[in-house]
């Protein structure tokens, strides 16, 4: 399988500060990708980089072959959850969807919206507001926008934040089908039950590097200790 | 061209149902109808020549315009980095200058709808007097040459400092240190620097404009170019401003902190 | 002593008849406005000043400009002539003695009021203008306007704006 992410030596500082430190990673197409890290490693800086809302200090990324240094030329083959949850709070969940279909120039927007308004359970909700949404049905449609482009990768920062169980279910549930229909999940957490029930391969970032990838298999052969749970493995990288 | 009218739609939509400038439009409405019927029927006022009613009336709507114009365009943009919406809008495949445009064409479909309330009262200020029509074309071209310019400098502050708060501020005290000096009697213009300002003020030289358009009945472009220069100077620079704001923005990226 | 006190009211005579006389030598033009009767206007009105200026001296005169001089009766203050239009001199190169020249400006009354109007000649060289007698006036109010008429816009244009606003607003499908 080809690499469709490609990020070669990435670095990111904001004046003295190093956020992301020489960051390498390639993610194969089709692949359940997790990326597990304490808060502030530097996870939110990585996607950001990989989706082009940042350009890296320094290093290489592309997308699908293509160059992306800052720039959204991969912006119609993307989706994303990003870690700022705003929303145009005005808005029914229709309207919302219609508007980024129409952004991404999709054909039969009525019908893309219908469907995915269907898969992530809002359809007795599209025409009420954003703002009498809960938490979790923000989340929803969150999820709901950033697969209005049908993406071939699809990048998610903290998908189920704040979700009672039965959300994150849902949501895992839904992810699962995406991944078995080809899409290219690339997941942020520090959530490690759920990235270790979805993932194929998990990289681990602490303090802006990287500090281990693999399969779970493959983590648990890395360490002194084998056969230790995601949880251990990572507590004991991440350490202080 | 399509992000630019999503944009456009997007802003205009928000304005109706969230009846933000929808207020605005009403309260304007009302205001021009006090202002017409006050000229008309108070003692003092209804003595002047209809054409210093008509530049009075003329006065009034570029202000308001201005003013309203400046509110809306002081948030337009910098809303979408307070409620944290930007960084879903630029994921998507637009571009920073669709973004642009499709603001732009919001706050200036404002003024639009401003020049379309004051018709029927131009229309009705201007009747038996030959000018309705100069009234009309001059007032929507200075007016929209002098909005065009101030949501420039709107968007150019919002760029540098995305903050709705000091957006508005900033450009409320450009206004006010324009509009004030072009409101004062000449007697205060007869000093060299008052009389420099006064040349260079491109609100002073709108009006300068419609004065000499409306009670002076010099109605061709070109016997005002002294007074449209400074305005499309004004225009000119605002714009490069603006230009300069988007490169810097550029430059900073949308995620100007971390961590 | 008569006869001195009656030399000394002769010469003081002849010197008061000689400088008044030089006041009135030194008036070598004079101007009348013809059209005085014609002025009363409205606001709005074109109105053509007619004058003119003769030499009524004997030698002829040169380099003249003559211009309006207009000012409100109200205010007690002067008008500015380039509001109503009216502001360009006339350049006489050449007058010869009792030759007479016509002068017209075309005014634009802008503004309703009393207002006294004089024509004012400068000859090169002679520090002293020339001034026609003066001509009173009167520029009525332009009434075009009738609170009447303006009262269904002044009313009527909120309430429709109101209305458009409201029928677009009602018609978003929201569940609430």
């Amino acid at each position: 399988m080809n690499n469709i992410i490609s990020a070669k030596n990435i670095t990111k500082s904001y004046g003295p500060q190093l956020a992301v430190d020489n960051l390498t990673l390639e993610i194969k197409e089709g692949e359940f990708f997790g990326f597990l890290g304490p808060n502030g490693a530097g996870k939110t800086t990585t996607i950001r980089m990989l989706t082009g809302i940042l350009k890296p200090s320094k290093g290489e990324i592309s997308l699908q072959g293509q160059s992306q240094n800052g720039n959204n030329n991969n912006a119609g083959a993307i989706g994303v959850v990003p870690e700022s949850r705003g929303f145009y709070e005005w808005m029914t969940g229709k309207e919302y969807l219609e508007f980024f279909a129409e952004l991404y120039n999709v054909v039969d927007v009525e019908k893309t919206v219908s469907k995915l308004l269907n898969q992530v359970g809002l359809t007795s909700r599209a025409n009420s507001t954003i703002k009498t949404y809960s938490r979790g049905m923000k989340q929803r449609l969150g999820l709901a926008r950033a697969l209005v482009n049908s993406p071939k990768i699809l990048f998610l920062d903290e998908p189920t934040l704040g979700l009672d169980p039965q959300g994150q279910e849902d949501i895992q549930k839904l992810l699962k089908n995406l991944n078995q229909q080809g899409v290219t999940i690339f997941y942020s957490s520090h959530l490690l039950t759920e990235v270790s029930d979805l993932c194929t391969r998990i990289a681990i970032i602490n303090r802006g590097s990287l500090v281990a990838e693999g399969s779970m298999a493959e983590l648990q052969s890395q360490m002194s200790t084998p056969g230790q749970s995601l949880k251990d493995i990572f507590l004991s990288l991440t350490k202080e | 061209m399509n992000a630019i009218k999503q944009i456009w739609l997007k802003e205009i939509k928000e304005e109706l149902y969230t009846w933000k400038s929808m207020v605005w439009l009403v309260v304007t409405a009302f205001l021009f109808s006090f202002t017409t019927y006050l000229l008309l029927t108070n003692k003092e006022l209804s003595l002047l020549d209809q054409t210093e009613l008509l530049f009075l009336l003329s006065q009034i709507i570029i202000g308001v315009g201005l003013l309203i114009i400046t509110i809306d365009a002081s948030s337009i943009i910098t809303s979408e980095f307070e409620k944290e919406t930007a960084e879903s809008l630029f994921l998507s495949p637009i571009k920073i200058k669709d973004f642009i445009l499709g603001k732009f064409l919001a706050s200036f479909t404002l003024w639009v709808l401003i020049f379309i309330i004051a018709t029927p009262y131009i229309t009705v200020s201007s009747a038996g007097s030959n000018l309705v029509l100069p009234f009309l074309g001059y007032v929507l071209f200075l007016g929209s040459l002098g909005v065009s310019a101030f949501i420039f400098l709107n968007f150019a502050i919002s760029l540098l400092y995305r903050s709705s708060k000091n957006t508005l501020t900033t450009s409320l005290i450009v206004l006010l240190l324009l509009a004030i000096p072009a409101f004062l009697s000449s007697t205060f213009k007869n000093n060299t620097l008052g009389s420099f300002l006064g040349k260079v003020n491109p609100i002073d030289n709108i009006f300068g404009f419609l004065d000499n358009v409306l009670v002076d009945y010099h109605t061709r472009l070109i016997d005002n170019w002294q007074f449209f220069v400074p305005v499309i100077i004004f225009f000119a620079l605002m714009l490069l401003f603006l230009i300069y704001a988007v490169r810097v923005f550029k430059r900073r990226g949308l995620i100007q902190k971390e961590l | 002593m008569k006869k001195f006190y009656l030399l000394v009211l002769i010469l003081s005579n002849m010197l008061v008849i000689s400088y008044t006389s030089a006041q009135v030598v030194s008036s070598s033009l004079m101007l009348n406005i013809l059209s005085s009767n014609e002025l009363n206007g409205t606001a709005g009105d074109y109105v053509t000043v007619q004058a003119q200026i003769k030499n009524i001296s004997t030698k002829p005169q040169s380099n003249i400009v003559t211009y309006l001089s207009l000012s409100d009766n109200d205010t007690k203050l002067p008008v500015d002539l380039e509001d109503w239009s009216a502001e360009k001199g006339q350049f006489i190169g050449s007058i010869d003695p009792n030759q007479t020249f016509p002068l017209n400006w075309k005014i634009h009354f802008v503004k309703a009021g009393s207002y006294s109007l004089t024509v004012i000649a400068i000859i090169e060289g002679n520090s002293r203008p020339e001034i026609s007698t003066i001509t009173h006036f009167t520029v009525l109010a332009k009434k075009n306007l009738n609170p009447a008429h303006v009262l269904p816009v002044a009313l009527g244009t909120p309430i429709v704006v109101i209305i458009f606003l409201f029928l677009i607003a009602s018609r978003r499908k929201v569940d609430y």
